[in-house]
Parts: structure tokens; sequence; C-alpha cells
């Protein structure tokens, strides 16, 4: 029925218009007699258009015009109205889909066409530094929630004829606009057909965030815990990423882009690792690297050595450290589990608590974490070391994707050293390298390129080359397994 | 999914194999064992006698206030073997005696008499006690005398003795610090001999046992570790004197650095005091007409620590004077080291057999039943020195008064 045409009275059209829209209360019905008494009704949704301009450019110019004789759409489109985005809709779905997005729907009494004019005006976010991975040197824009505002901050860094965007909509309900970008001759195109037909056969109703369609492309043969699709706000990590061959997925109404392939380094590494100089990132990057193996492996390397290796600590720290355990009733496994669980709380409500109470909450979780649990003999302070220690190394990781992974092995890194020592431990750590050269992200080796070993493409895998050294925007492309 | 399963397998695999592994299944809170940091091993009413020295983990900690209890807690405990001795401990200990981090093992004079290697079969052959302890022969006095004494610089006597044996051998040198992999080898080897050092207490013994012994500046008594033990095979037969001591030291190459006086030249009154910072031994063996010779080629580097003499060290011709003196000082003391040795103990603790044993393997195997006595009578040693003085310190010539 909504396939159909209009019909030629424009009083049925209205009232077809408003049954269709539920007599909703923001849906506007605006009748004009423009010269020449030709009815004339305007259709639209109080709040998504630019009213300034609905006056300006549509209303004033249809009523002011001084040649009464009447004309077509076609004339009407090409000389009387004052917008950009004008033209002619055929169908009723059509007309409907215009309005949801911000337009105008103009019907003149007699005729079966329409004209859409889009004159979005909705209230956007403005754009503001990026607020989960944030630099001090380097640009400080990130995305917002308007797909077009984020397909322009990336076109507006590479003026390049070979980037496409490819649009879509998705979902059955929200009809969400996604935009695809890549470069062509760079991005796989195999790939990209295979994104782009998954992203058509979506079959679910809404579609709020980038995650909801992130689910859906994930290789359905693989589970994993690791993130295979990247996401940021950062518009130069994107542009950055396009530039390398890779396929960025914009969602309209979230600031987080989506890009794929997208490989284990890529979570480690930072955008300012591109902003300061080579010997700097590079300090950086082993820092970085090392503050994931202790976010990994603190707590269970302590618990293996103090419950099952205690040969392997030197005397004076092994006496320190039973003078700290002394008194305290619960194993290693325990205490270190409590205060992870404890930790992973406090930094759960941080998120999610209005942050005019964060002071509370910080002064708190210190106080019980550090001194009271410790003064109360419950824990034992070397283990509040190692816990702060692996909490604020979990912030070291760039990606707030990437921590989740890490966060949940550590748990299980801890039961397995728990109950077998450094030797549980060894076999934990084997499985998950196994696992993670087991997996591709979009036909691409995860740990790549490092495993497979691939020597070309080692200018920036662990350490940055200097840009002078490397041919940038080749690297991480063409390695398909 | 079918990853998953796969890794699912994989994982349950891995983890039923660690189930035969028993070896490894050793959990055990650090609040269930007892940290045992030296052990004695006497011979009372023909049986051992174990004395175990633990330290207290609640003394330890910083947070607690410093109360009477002692830091370290002795355990001893009577019984035909060690390891026996060892587990009987547990019926007046309310923790399992954890002997990884042992540091020290005291050895009474009278076990060494009757030979230490069947009490420390058991610290060879434990999975447990970790090979690098050091071991020591209690002089005059009970080896749990020893561990049940209060040390006066850290507060756990174990490790204020072992730290002690550290320093003495690097900066003193009349001491050897032997760990339990140097016996191990000393003892299975032919043609070298273990050395112990040994350790007695001096003062007042029954007060040093009382934390009253560290109350004052001056300690009531104190350890003192003197002189090395000379064993043949793995009965000790007699102690060095210091400067024989120090011989040993130089010979088997264990100087880091030490300091002696020498004579001046011209005047044997006086003295000036070398520290030597550097020193080099090569030990070579020849055969001459069928009898062994050991040449023993030492290069030391000295600094002039103090001195004492007449003669005026911006001189050239005096300072090689000097540097002659030190020269014979240190190759007299090598000399007197090594003949009072062969005379009187027949004990090859240099290694010289050993020497022999590498350099000409055809004549060692007639040589090595009796080499004991071959070392005794026959070996010739000839010490090459070769010293040098380098530095003199900030000084020249002593301060004085002009004339």
């Amino acid at each position: 029925m909504k396939e159909d045409g209009f019909s030629p009275m424009l009083h049925a059209n209205i009232e077809r218009m408003k049954l269709l829209m539920g007599y909703s209360s923001d849906f506007i019905v605006r009748e004009l007699i423009l010269p020449g008494n030709k009815k004339t009704v305007i259709f639209y949704l109080d709040g998504m258009v630019d009213k300034k301009e609905l006056q300006d450019s549509v209303i004033s110019a249809l009523l002011d015009r001084t040649p009464v004789e009447p004309i077509t759409l076609q004339e009407l489109k090409d000389h009387v109205l004052d917008a950009g985005d004008v033209c002619i809709i055929h169908t009723v779905e059509a007309a409907l889909e215009q309005i949801f997005s911000g337009s105008l729907f103009i019907m003149q009494d007699g005729i079966v066409d329409g004209l859409s004019v889009a004159l979005p005006g909705w209230n956007d976010r403005a754009i503001t530094e990026s607020k989960t991975q944030s630099v001090v040197r380097g640009p400080q824009d990130s995305f917002t929630e308007t797909l077009r505002t984020n397909t322009t901050l990336v076109r507006r860094r590479v003026k390049d004829t070979r980037i496409r965007l490819i649009s879509l909509k998705v979902g059955k309900m929200t009809k969400t606009d996604v935009a695809i970008m890549y470069m062509d001759g760079l991005a796989d195109e195999k790939q990209l057909q295979k994104l782009i037909s998954r992203l058509r056969a979506c079959q679910q109703d809404r579609v709020l965030e980038g995650e909801y369609l992130e689910e859906i492309l994930h290789e359905k043969k693989q589970s994993t815990i690791f993130p295979t699709i990247y996401n940021t706000d950062r518009p130069d990590t994107i542009a950055a990423g396009i530039m390398e061959g890779k396929v960025a997925l914009f969602v309209d109404g979230t600031p987080f882009v989506m890009l794929t392939p997208a490989l284990f380094v890529d979570f480690i590494q930072s955008a300012e690792d591109y902003y300061q100089r080579p010997i700097y990132s590079n300090l950086i990057r082993i820092l970085r690297y090392v503050a994931l193996m202790i976010c990994l492996l603190a707590p269970s390397v302590y618990i293996a050595l103090t419950t099952f290796h205690q040969d392997m600590l030197p005397t004076q720290l092994l006496l320190s450290l039973a003078a700290q355990r002394e008194g305290v009733p619960l194993p290693a496994f325990i205490e270190a589990f409590l205060m992870e669980v404890t930790f992973e709380i406090l930094r759960e409500a941080g998120i999610r608590m209005p942050r005019t109470i964060g002071q509370a909450v910080s002064i708190v979780g210190t106080i019980v974490i550090g001194q009271a649990a410790v003064e109360a003999s419950i824990v034992s302070a070397a283990m509040v070391i190692i816990v702060s220690i692996t909490a604020i190394s979990s912030f070291v990781i760039p990606s707030y994707a990437m921590s989740f992974p890490i966060r949940i092995i550590r748990f299980l890194f801890m039961a397995l050293s728990a109950s077998f020592g450094v030797y549980g431990l060894t076999i934990g750590i084997i499985v998950l390298v196994v696992h993670l050269c087991h997996l591709h992200s979009f036909g691409i080796a995860y740990m790549s390129p490092s495993a497979p070993f691939n020597a070309s493409d080692q200018n920036d895998a662990i350490f940055r080359n200097p840009f002078w050294k490397s041919t940038q925007g080749q690297t991480k492309q063409g390695k398909s397994s | 999914m079918k990853s998953m399963k796969r890794l699912c397998i994989v994982i349950s695999i891995l983890l039923t194999i660690t189930m035969f592994l028993t070896g490894c299944w050793n959990r055990r809170e650090l609040n269930t064992i007892s940290v045992v940091l030296a052990m004695g091993i006497d011979w009372v009413d023909g049986q051992y006698q174990l004395s175990v020295q633990v330290s207290d983990p609640s003394q330890m900690s910083t947070n607690r206030s410093v109360s009477q209890r002692s830091p370290a807690i002795v355990f001893s405990e009577r019984a035909p073997s060690i390891f026996e001795a060892l587990r009987k401990i547990t019926t007046k200990a309310s923790r399992r005696m954890y002997l990884s981090h042992m540091r020290l093992v005291v050895i009474s004079e009278k076990i060494a008499e009757r030979g230490i290697r069947s009490p420390l079969d058991f610290l060879f052959r434990d999975h447990e006690v970790r090979p690098d302890f050091y071991m020591a022969i209690a002089k005059d006095c009970d080896a749990k005398d020893i561990l049940s004494f209060v040390t006066p610089m850290e507060v756990l006597p174990a490790l204020d003795l072992y730290k002690s044996l550290k320093v003495s051998e690097t900066a003193w040198a009349p001491t050897a610090a032997v760990n339990v992999v140097d016996m191990m080898q000393w003892v299975t080897k032919d043609g070298i001999e273990p050395v112990l050092t040994g350790i007695t207490l001096i003062g007042n013994r029954d007060k040093g046992k009382k934390m009253d012994n560290v109350n004052q500046p001056a300690s009531m008594a104190e350890y003192k570790y003197t002189g090395i033990g000379v064993l043949l095979d793995d009965r000790i037969v007699g102690w060095l004197n210091e400067s024989d001591s120090k011989g040993y030291s130089y010979i088997t190459g264990k100087v880091h650095s030490t300091v002696g006086h020498i004579p001046c030249p011209g005047s044997p009154k006086d003295y000036f005091v070398a520290e030597v910072y550097k020193s080099q031994v090569k030990i070579k063996p020849f055969i001459r007409n069928g009898k062994p010779i050991i040449r023993v080629e030492m290069k030391n580097e000295d600094n002039v620590g103090e001195y004492h003499c007449q003669g005026d060290l911006g001189d050239e011709k005096f300072f090689n004077q000097l540097q002659q003196a030190a020269r014979q000082q240190q190759k007299q003391l090598l000399q007197r080291s090594i003949s009072h040795v062969q005379q009187k103990y027949g004990a090859d603790i240099f290694g010289f057999g050993e020497a022999f044993h590498q350099k000409y393997p055809r004549q060692w195997r007639t040589w090595k039943k009796n080499w004991p006595e071959i070392f005794k009578n026959d070996l010739k040693v000839e010490i090459v020195v070769t010293s040098k003085i380098n530095r003199t310190g900030k000084l020249m010539n002593p301060i004085h008064k002009e004339p």
C-alpha cells in the first residue's frame, strides 16, 4: 500500500499522509494557496527542518512569485525553490523517508508527484575533543553523531579522487544511514563486496550504534573475545587507515567509526605515535607493550611465585612478602581475585556514575582498598601494589576495545597459575598465542606482520620507522592470508 | 564455533596432562611455610642434632610494633639421619620447613672429623634445596650455638652470617665462601681436596644468645670467621692460619681484593701496606725427570694503601724497590702456604692434581692412586710473582713538617 503513488486529489493525499503518521503532533501539514489559486501543501516533521530556511527559501519563494500562470513541478524545482537539494518524489514510501531525514515534502493539487526539499535543521553536537583517545600533540577534533559531519572530517584530510563513499540504509525501523569509505585500488575489492553484501542482508530492526553492525560483520566461523574490527572517534586515525587500504564504516548517530581489517598491533598503537619523533614514540611503544604484559600477567605471576615457586624469589623479597602475608586469612588467589573484582567494580562505577560524585567514589575506593584492607590484614600490602600496577597498566592500552579481552584473560590466567603454578601460566600463554595467530580479520592474519612474519611490513609493526624511511600508505595491506 | 570447540578440546587435553605431573603439585601459601635460613648439624650422643633457624615473619613486618619476640627462631631435634630430624622438627613447629632459601649450613667440627659426606647427602639429594648456600665449620663451639646467637647488624642472624662471609671473602680474602656445588665437585674429583671456612664465637657465649647482646654498641659476644679448614677427602685434618689462608685464596684465584703489609726495602722494621685490587693466577703443571712440577704465576695489581717507609715515593728507583719488596712478600706468602699444606696435611686443596689430570691424563692415571703421597713428598713448586704498584692514593709522601 505504501509502495503506491499519490492520488491526484490533494486532500486525499493529506489525509493519507496524516493517517500514515498516526496524526502525530510533530507532523506538520502546512497548507498554502499559491498565486494563481493553486492549492499547495508542505509536510515536514517539526524540529527536523530548519524553520528559518523553510520560511525564507520555500514559503516566501512560493508565495512571492510574480508571474501567476501555473507551472510544472520541474519548473518549480528549477526556478522557484531556493534550496540546494530538491528532487521529485513519486511514491509515498520515498516521501516518508525524506520527511524522516529532515526534508520538506511539497505537493500541489492535481499533481501525482511531489517535491522533497532537504532542509535538515536539527541540533548537532559540536565537534569536540576526542574523549576516548586523547593526544597531547596532534589534531584535537573528533567525530560527532552526524554522519555527514563525520565523512567530511575524513574527506577534508585526504584530498584524493580515489576516495569512494557508498551509502546504505540499514535497520528496518531506524533506517540508519551507513556510509562505507575506502580508497579505490587500495582496498581489497573482495572483502569490500563481502562487507557490503553483509550490510545489505542485515535484517535487524534497529541500528543505534556501530556495535549493532559490528556483530553481523564478525566472521561467523571464528569465535574470539578479541576485537577484529577497530573503532575510534579520531578522524585522523580513520584517514590514515583508509590510506593504508582499510575500509571505514560510518554509522549515523554514533561518533565511533569502524575500521576493517583490524590487526592486533592497531589496538596497541596510538595516533600520537605518528605525531612525535620516532625515538620517543618507539620508547613509548615499548612501555606500552610492557604495560600490556603487566596488565595481563602481574597478578598471575605473583600468585604462581608466592604459592608454588617461592624458590624463585630472592631471599630478602621472600621474607618481606612472607611478613606481609602474615595474618592474611585468605589464599593468595582468593586475595588477588577479591582485589581485582573490587577494582573492576570501582572502574565500572567510575564510568557509569554522574560526574559530580566521582570524587566521593574515588576517595572511598582508595581508602577502602588501599588503607583499610591492608590494615585489617584482609589483603597484603604487596597484593595492593600488584593490583594497582595492573589497574594502571590497563589504562595504558590505547584502545578501550582491547582492554576488555586482556582483563578477562587476566582472570583466566590467575586461575591457571593458582592451580598449576608457572606451568599452568605457560600453558595459558601458549594457548593464547596459538589462538591469536589463528585469528584473522577480513582476510588478514590478526597477528601480522609478526605472524606470519613479513619483513617488508615491519615499518610500523612494533617500532615505527621515520617517515622518510618508510613508504607510508603501502603498509599493512596486501597481506591476505 | 568449530574453532572454539577445538580450543576447548586443546585446553582440556593440556589441563589433563598436568594431572600427571604431580611433581609440580606443591601449592603452599606463604603463611604455611617456615623459611629456613640456616641449618646447623651437630653430633650428640651418637645422633645427628639438626638445628634450623627460621624467620618469624610477624617480627619482620614493618607495620607491627617491635615486641619482645625474637625475629629468628631456632628449632632443633635429634635423629639418626638428617631428613628424619628435619621432619621430626614439625612436632615442635607449626609450619613445614622450607629449605630453598637456606643460606648457610654450619657443621660442627666433630662431624667434620667423622666425615661430611654422609650428613650432606640429604642436602645434595633433596629437590627443594637450592645448591647455592654456603658452608662453614663451627670451630670450638656447637653449630647450634652459632644459630642461636643474636647478631648486631642484620635482624636475622643467618643473613648476617651469610653476608659477612661473602664480604670478607671479597674484601679480606683469608676466608673461603664455599657453596655446596664447589663441595660436591671437590669431594668427587681426584686431585683436589675440599676446604671449609671456620666460624667461631668469641666473648660471652651465653649472653650472646640473649637479645641483650645487641642492646649496646659493643656486643657482648661476636662470631668470627677464622681461617680455612683443610679436608682430606671429607674429613677435616687441620686449620690454616691467616696468612696461609690468604695464600690459599691467592692460588685458587679467589682474591678480589685484599690488603697486606710489606717490610720496607732497606729498613725491615718499617712497613707499607699494599692494597691488591686485581689478582690473576695461572697454574702450569710440568713434568721434569718424571717428577711433577707446578709453576704458579701470579700477576697482581696493587695500590699503596699506607706508607711508613723513609724513602721517597716519587723516586723511581725506590719505587721499583718497593715493587720488588711487594713481589718478594707475596711470593713468600704463597711459598709458605703451599709448603705448610704439603708438609702438615698432604691434602691437595689447591687442585694441582687436577691441573696434571687435565694436561697429562696418561701420567695422571699412574699418580692418581697415591697422589696425596706424591703431593706431600715429590711435588716441586715454582712461584713467579709479577706484581705492579700502580697508584699511591691521594698522597705521595706521608704528611710531615717541612725539614
